[in-house]
């Protein structure tokens, strides 16, 4: 069950559905989004930005329903996006208007009056480090400039949500972690709810709390990064260079369940390398552990490293894709 | 890095309503529509037929001043033109002569005649300017404007900043509204009502304000019958493209096309009222068209209007004869086709053409020029009124409609 109250929750959706013409887009989505940053992940054309018209009631739904803060957005629009900030995924931007004077619009067309969205616009600004890059026309500004120029104008209004639509596309490295750190900042510092929709795993993966996986308009896969990647049952991983299948093979004979992980690493996968892996295996016992080394000794395999298993989100979210045939799981519940 | 950095801060202030967007949208706009040089010269521009108005004003009322007035009527009631009352002596002369009809209260004095010559005078040449010149202006000021309003935010995705704004529709198109209806207004009410002012600054009383006070409202009226279907159409034409080069072909084709159209269609009606009056009164047209057997051409002068509007009276008199008649002293018909041809635009702008133009709701700009002239209280004919009226109607609401359906049609899909 979730949580909280659903007055309380910043999006929840239930059974909706939305179709263009006879295609649906969005297939009976049930979904609740929690405080905190919570990841949208799918392949294209998997519903992600549908789900966020929905969210700001920009779009018609044929059945379901959808609650930000409680507020139905298509019934009150005005009040649901005073309460959410948004930063589309396509550049988009008033030609003529340097940056400055962009986020100080946003912020007048939010509410925030006169001279104090100038001040407002300002302070946003200095947080994003955007520097003297500000009075540029915005149509002149790099990608990344542009992109901060976006963020800012999405939160300056200072709203409890806000929808990031691919946020480090374009941005360098440093910039990357710089954004990333400021969505922690927002979510943990200021109890912003904050949800990501991205391809990048590795951001989903480090600043996410929870996630929703959309494929097909239906929702593959939801709940907490933690327990999502978090085994079933514990076990080790063991990288190891060396005949793979064969170490497999005789630590099964030996009564120690293994098996091979899913290769991630791209030049393993497409060279289907036998002589390079990892073994996923329970060592439940220290007669267990002896053996498994007895047979790395035996086979005279080269080890790498040897941890406790977390599977990669990256995994999780390959599985979620296949099992797209599947029914879709339950509706994402609070993490434990 | 900003010298003190305070991070991120909560804000709490208080928020204008909604309403006020349309405000934000609109002063944004103008700001962003005045840097272009072209718009600026072209609204200064707007403003200058003004003072060629103005000086007519002044004129008129200097002979008011100096007990001139009836001579200058008794001129008019003659068909004189009243070259001494500025270039615009025709429509003073032609308001002047239309006071013919005995006035309401056969002992008025002679100021209260003197006031309603002044109202008859003042209305055409009020008239004359929002119709004529302003009318025409308006449609370049628009079509520098207006064809990016929508059009530019489709092709930067900058609906994406105001959808996910609290605004919705109706302040996304107020607003882009407004900036258009401030600048039409900016070259028609504002220049009309600055005349009137200057009018009343250069009477001879002050009291002429009190008898002339519906002309403000007048004028106000006559701009927003002017702004509504026009800011509409220039604005739907936005919505369709995301090329404002597209729009902007589209605003000043239908205008050329729809003059050319109505100007094609009144010439093919004169040309065959004048076949048939032909037909029927050949005893009364020219030897020469007699003798010749031939049916009227577009050449063939004074027995037709160059519009082709069937003019009232029958047959006309050759241009000759009447021109004779003017050189010997002979009183000839008022409105003479001589003077119509000779200041063809001022008496269509005036109203003093009064024949109904039946094709005008097929043309924006001579749809309008009726609308005013009914607002103005110089076209009182339903006849002529219903059909602009109907059109230009029916033009705002489909434009509006269809502006209403394409404004966020990116966001639905």
């Amino acid at each position: 069950m979730i949580g909280s109250s659903p007055v309380e929750k910043p999006v929840l959706a239930t059974g909706i559905v939305k179709r263009y013409g006879r295609r649906t887009v969005l297939d009976h989505v049930s979904l609740a989004v929690e405080p905190g940053i919570t990841g949208l992940v799918g392949p294209n054309g998997a519903g992600k930005s549908t789900l966020v018209k929905a969210i700001l009631g920009l779009v018609r739904l044929a059945e379901g329903s959808v609650a930000v803060f409680g507020l139905d957005p298509r019934r009150e629009p005005h009040r649901v996006r005073r309460e959410v900030g948004v930063v589309p995924e396509d550049e988009c931007a008033v030609p003529g208007l340097s940056g400055v004077e962009m986020v100080r619009y946003a912020a007048r067309l939010s509410g925030i009056p006169g001279i104090e969205s100038l001040r407002r616009a300002h302070e946003v600004l200095d947080w994003c480090d955007a520097g003297q890059e500000r009075y540029r026309p915005v149509e002149t500004l790099s990608v990344g400039m542009r992109q901060k120029i976006s963020f800012a104008a999405a939160i300056v209004h200072d709203p409890r949500m806000v929808i990031l639509d691919e946020p480090t596309n374009g941005l360098d490295p440093i910039e990357r972690r710089a954004m990333l750190g400021r969505l922690t900042t927002l979510a943990r510092d200021h109890g912003k709810t904050i949800l990501v929709s991205t391809h990048v795993l590795p951001d989903v993966q480090s600043i996410c709390e929870r996630v929703i996986v959309l494929a097909g308009g239906r929702v593959r896969l939801s709940g907490s990064i933690r327990q999502l990647t978090h085994p079933a049952v514990p076990e080790e991983q063991l990288e190891v260079i060396g005949p793979v299948d064969e170490l497999v093979g005789r630590l099964v004979a030996r009564g120690i369940p293994a098996r091979r992980a899913v290769a991630l690493d791209l030049r393993a996968a497409v060279a289907g390398s036998a002589t390079e892996g990892t073994v996923l295996l329970q060592v439940n016992s220290p007669e267990a552990l002896a053996a498994m080394w007895a047979e790395v000794g035996a086979l005279g395999v080269r080890v790498r490293s040897l941890k406790s298993s977390r599977r990669p989100f990256e995994e999780v979210f390959l599985e979620a894709l296949r099992s797209t045939d599947a029914p879709p799981t339950e509706p994402l519940h609070a993490a434990p | 890095m900003p010298l003190h950095d305070v991070g991120y801060r909560p804000w709490q202030g208080q928020r204008s309503g909604s309403l006020a967007a349309i405000m934000v949208i609109a002063t944004t706009g103008i700001r962003l529509a005045w840097t272009s040089r072209w718009l600026r010269r072209a609204v200064f521009f707007a403003w200058s037929p003004a003072l060629v108005f103005a000086g007519s004003f002044f004129v008129f009322e200097q002979a008011v001043d100096e007990g001139r007035l009836g001579s200058i009527r008794d001129s008019a009631r003659v068909g004189r033109n009243v070259d001494g009352v500025g270039i615009l002596g025709r429509a003073i002369a032609d308001a002047l002569g239309s006071t013919d009809e005995p006035p309401a209260d056969p002992h008025e004095g002679p100021e209260a005649e003197t006031n309603r010559t002044r109202r008859a005078v003042w209305s055409r040449l009020m008239l004359a300017f929002m119709r004529s010149p302003q009318a025409i202006l308006l449609s370049l000021v628009v079509g520098l404007v207006a064809p990016a309003l929508v059009s530019r935010d489709l092709r930067a995705k900058a609906w994406l900043i105001y959808f996910t704004r609290p605004i919705g529709k109706l302040e996304y198109v107020g607003g882009k509204l407004l900036i258009l209806a401030l600048l039409v207004a900016s070259i028609t009410m504002l220049p009309a009502l600055a005349l009137w002012v200057a009018g009343v600054a250069v009477s001879p009383s002050l009291w002429v304000a009190v008898t002339t006070w519906d002309l403000p409202l007048r004028i106000v009226v006559a701009s927003v019958a002017l702004a509504i279907p026009t800011v509409f159409m220039a604005l739907a034409y936005s919505s369709l493209t995301a090329e404002s080069r597209i729009a902007s072909f589209a605003w000043f084709a239908t205008w050329a096309a729809c003059w050319i159209a109505h100007a094609s269609l009144t010439t093919a009606d004169a040309v065959r009222a004048a076949n048939e009056q032909m037909i029927e009164g050949s005893t009364e047209t020219s030897p020469r068209i007699r003798d010749s057997g031939t049916v009227f051409s577009v050449e063939d002068g004074p027995v037709r209007s160059r519009r082709g509007n069937v003019r009232p009276g029958g047959p006309q008199r050759p241009l000759a004869d009447e021109f004779l008649d003017l050189v010997e002293g002979r009183s000839p018909q008022r409105r003479s086709p001589l003077d119509v041809r000779r200041f063809r635009w001022l008496s269509r702008a005036t109203g003093i053409d009064n024949t109904i133009d039946r094709w005008a709701w097929i043309s924006p700009y001579h749809a309008l020029g009726v609308i005013q002239a009914w607002v103005f209280g110089i076209e009182k004919r339903w006849e002529a009124i219903l059909p602009p009226l109907l059109s230009l109607s029916i033009v705002s609401i489909v434009s509006a409609v269809v502006l209403w359906w394409r404004v966020d049609s990116p966001a639905r899909v």
